[in-house]
């Protein structure tokens, strides 16, 4: 037991020094705050101001269309006003608009601005809050380049327009625009609208960029609508208030009690966080069954093995390996949770100022703490990590053993990651119906279970189900341990070729 | 105390039909450098893997230090096998103190020791090197230290000297000779016959497996024809009708080798000599090397063993 525990500590402190024990430990967190924070930065900052043209030769459309540009513009300010409204709630002018919100009798700091009372109040000057900077407008209409502006008919318009809309020729600076490239024009051509055959020309290299695209056809299509009620003799208001009705629905959940049936937030994470957990414990398993490989496979290479071998029985070694690689793999686990819930409880602090003390995301950490303190999900995802690393991590280690070169056990690598990836595509599914036949049916194949079991505990499943793929994977495993220690004492000194199955086969049998 | 360190009945080892170690009996006496002689694929290291039950015997029996079976005595076994390696991003004392502290040290104690051993033999300032940075002589010298950090009563090394230069196989020759200065017992398998020479007080012989010998260098060299060198003018073809010699080689430039038979005393020669009389500028009774002992031993399978 000293040996075995003296080879799993050396095993820890080495895999511990690596760059690549570090790199996983902080590449998670750091992978986590950059999902989490770059699309909200590049959606704010990346994107461009995009400059264009609008040419309507009736002139009947544009109006709509500049309504609706201003609109959005006017959302876009709004958003950031309350932005910074969280960041410096109680700057003058505006204070006495900002409610301060708390949950559970914590105060986080900002607050929510009632932008309709504040604009209401202010008038035209709702922008002149200090320290306050608009941001830049995501959709710029510019004037005709001069010159263009007596083009007679689209088909001349557009082909005079080529130039600037392929960067050949900027449009010119002014107004603290530095010279820009036009990037879209809209050309309604005469004659356009509800029952016409022809369309508007939107130019633009790029179309992937469809704000601006979308924004016409969804305003100008509303317009047709709205001409075609009044045509109709139907109030739009009146269709918009059709329009607008909801069949309201809401769902319950028999097994909670009585007035607390309210399926809400809490709910949805109860039936996804085991998921996040299969995650965990998938990759954990994957990176750490990657070090035991390397380890084995370094012992046998450079022949330290046969050393051991005359300290240490077998036995002891791959006993010490597996505790000391799990040791690291539960260090990993445990870095990757805490910087989890690190990072969730700073962005809650952080972006859930304003939100009611009942609103989802104020009580979102209440509802982990809650999650973890009710349910069996810390207890079983330890339960399942211990046994799954196990079964797995005996058989990499198996693996290494049979090989002397990583080339080599990537060969046998290759089918044992085709049955490690089901459960990562089944994991959508289970959730859904976490007691149906196929999680059933998965639950029981042993080398399933910790995945599949992972998955549906929140979701209370049948105690039969969960004793019996308990008893079923612990035996399961242990026989399999059982079974590579076998292999693992006669393939660890073998050089040359890795034995074929008959010969593990026979070893396993101790002939 | 004279009783037997390592004592081997009858041991068989198969690998299928063929027969690595065949019906091998042994016994190591205790405070003596025991050397294991043979050629390429003679069974040396299976025997020792056997000897350290790292490998099972198919039959017979291995006792070890009084213990049916080296696990329970492992740690007063020190072993360095035939393959070396490190781990490459350890330091040089942290490999030493790690086996030390397997064979049942404290850390403490292995850390202490491991500098030690180290400053001893010229490596005091490659301690805290990572091995992968010292030279194969030097990485060699680490892992013999490493096998007797725990000042094992039995130290078994295999091959021990092959791949060192001079100077070191030296400094190895000094760690053996300490070692047998403190009363351990050292069995180490070699092909190179002066080491075997200068270190052994007994040796074994195994080809195909197979026991050849097990004695005294002494009695070793007794087996070995002797032969002895003589230079002359003179035609020496008549010393060839004496009884005691067994062939007369030609080594040309007036340069002769006389085979004499077993048992004769090389002093019957030279009085033949004066004689007959054949004429001596040079007579060179050498006794027989292990050299020859092994050649005549094993000279046929170590050729087969080498086309195998």
């Amino acid at each position: 037991m000293r040996c075995a525990f003296l080879v799993a500590w050396r095993e820890f402190v080495e895999n511990v020094k690596t760059k690549g024990f570090w790199l996983g430990i902080f590449l998670f967190p750091a992978i986590l705050v950059f999902a989490g924070s770059v699309p909200l930065i590049l959606s704010k900052k990346a994107v461009p101001t995009r400059h264009f043209v609008l040419v309507d030769f009736d002139g009947k459309y544009a109006p709509a269309i500049r309504a609706e540009l201003a609109r959005q513009r006017d959302a876009e300010l709004g958003d950031a006003l309350k932005t910074h409204a969280r960041r410096a709630p109680y700057t003058e002018p505006f204070a006495s608009f900002v409610r301060p919100a708390s949950t559970n009798g914590t105060v986080w700091h900002g607050g929510e601005l009632d932008l309709v009372r504040w604009k209401a109040d202010a008038g035209t000057n709702w922008l002149a809050v200090p320290g306050f900077v608009p941001p830049r407008p995501g959709l710029l209409e510019r004037p005709l380049p001069p010159g263009l502006e007596n083009a007679s008919a689209p088909a001349e318009l557009e082909a005079r327009l080529r130039p600037w809309l392929r960067g050949e020729t900027l449009l010119p600076a002014g107004d603290g625009i530095p010279a820009t490239k036009l990037f879209a024009a809209v050309v309604i051509p005469t004659g356009y609208g509800p029952g016409a055959t022809n369309a508007i020309d939107f130019w633009c290299e790029n179309q992937a960029d469809t704000g601006l695209r979308d924004l016409v056809q969804r305003r100008l299509g509303e317009e047709f609508r709205h001409s075609e009620y009044r045509r109709l003799g139907l109030d739009p208001a009146v269709v918009a208030r059709i329009d607008a009705l909801r069949a309201p629905i809401v769902s319950l959940d028999p097994r909670k009690a009585a007035g607390e049936e309210r399926v809400g937030l809490s709910d949805l994470l109860r039936q996804w966080a085991p998921s996040f957990f299969v995650y965990l414990l998938w990759v954990a398993i994957f990176a750490v069954s990657q070090m035991l490989l390397n380890s084995v496979i370094e012992e046998k290479s450079n022949r330290i093995i046969e050393v051991l071998l005359s300290s240490v029985t077998p036995g002891e070694l791959m006993m010490g390996k597996l505790a000391g690689v799990a040791a690291v793999g539960a260090v990993m686990l445990a870095a990757w949770i805490g910087s989890l819930v690190a990072v969730a409880l700073f962005q809650v602090s952080h972006f859930a100022g304003g939100a009611a003390p009942d609103s989802p995301v104020a009580t979102l950490p209440a509802d982990v703490i809650a999650l973890v303190r009710t349910t069996w999900l810390l207890p079983a995802f330890a339960f399942y990590f211990i046994a799954g690393f196990l079964l797995y991590a005996g058989v990499f280690l198996t693996i290494g053993s049979l090989c002397n070169t990583l080339k080599e056990a990537q060969n046998f690598m290759g089918p044992i990651m085709l049955v490690l990836m089901v459960p990562l595509f089944l994991m959508p599914f289970i959730p859904r119906d976490p007691n149906g036949p196929i999680a059933t049916f998965l639950s029981w194949i042993p080398w399933y279970t910790p995945f599949v079991m992972m998955n549906r505990i929140t979701a209370h499943p049948p105690a039969r189900d969960v004793v019996g793929t308990a008893v079923l994977l612990a035996g399961f495993t242990a026989l399999v341990l059982w079974g590579c220690g076998r292999i693992f004492r006669m393939a660890i000194l073998r050089t040359g070729q890795p034995p074929r199955l008959v010969e593990m086969f026979r070893w396993i049998r101790g002939r | 105390m004279s009783s037997a360190v390592l004592d081997l009945r009858r041991v068989t080892k198969l690998y299928g039909e063929f027969r690595a170690v065949d019906d091998l009996s042994l016994s190591v006496p205790a405070g003596c450098v025991y050397g294991f002689l043979g050629p390429n694929g003679a069974g040396k290291t299976t025997t020792l893997r056997m000897i350290l039950d790292i490998l099972k015997p198919t039959s017979g029996s291995i006792a070890v230090l009084g213990a049916p079976s080296a696990t329970e005595v492992r740690s007063r076994i020190g072993y360095l096998p035939e393959e070396k390696g490190l781990y490459k991003k350890m330091r040089a004392w942290s490999v030493i103190a790690y086996f030390g502290t397997l064979k049942g040290m404290s850390r403490a104690a292995a850390k202490k020791r491991a500098f030690e051993l180290l400053e001893r033999y010229g490596l005091k300032d490659f301690a805290t090197a990572r091995t992968e940075a010292l030279s194969k002589g030097m990485g060699q010298k680490v892992q013999v230290l490493a096998s007797i950090a725990h000042d094992p009563e039995l130290v078994i090394l295999d091959e021990p000297f092959s791949g060192l230069d001079p100077v070191n196989q030296g400094v190895l020759e000094d760690i053996v000779t300490d070692l047998r200065g403190r009363g351990r017992t050292v069995l180490f398998s070699t092909h190179v016959m002066q080491h075997a020479e200068r270190l052994c007080d007994r040796i074994v012989v195994i080809a195909k497996g197979r026991l050849l010998f097990d004695g005294t260098v002494d009695a070793a060299r007794r087996l070995a024809p002797r032969r002895v060198r003589i230079e002359t003018a003179d035609d020496p073809g008549p010393l060839r009708r004496m009884p005691a010699v067994a062939a007369l080689h030609d080594a040309g430039g007036g340069k002769w080798e006389v085979e004499l038979r077993e048992g004769t005393d090389p002093q019957s020669l030279l009085q033949a000599c004066f004689e007959m009389p054949v004429r001596l500028r040079s007579f060179d009774a050498a006794e027989p090397s292990l050299h020859d002992v092994f050649v005549k031993l094993v000279g046929t399978d170590a050729r087969e063993a080498t086309f195998r």
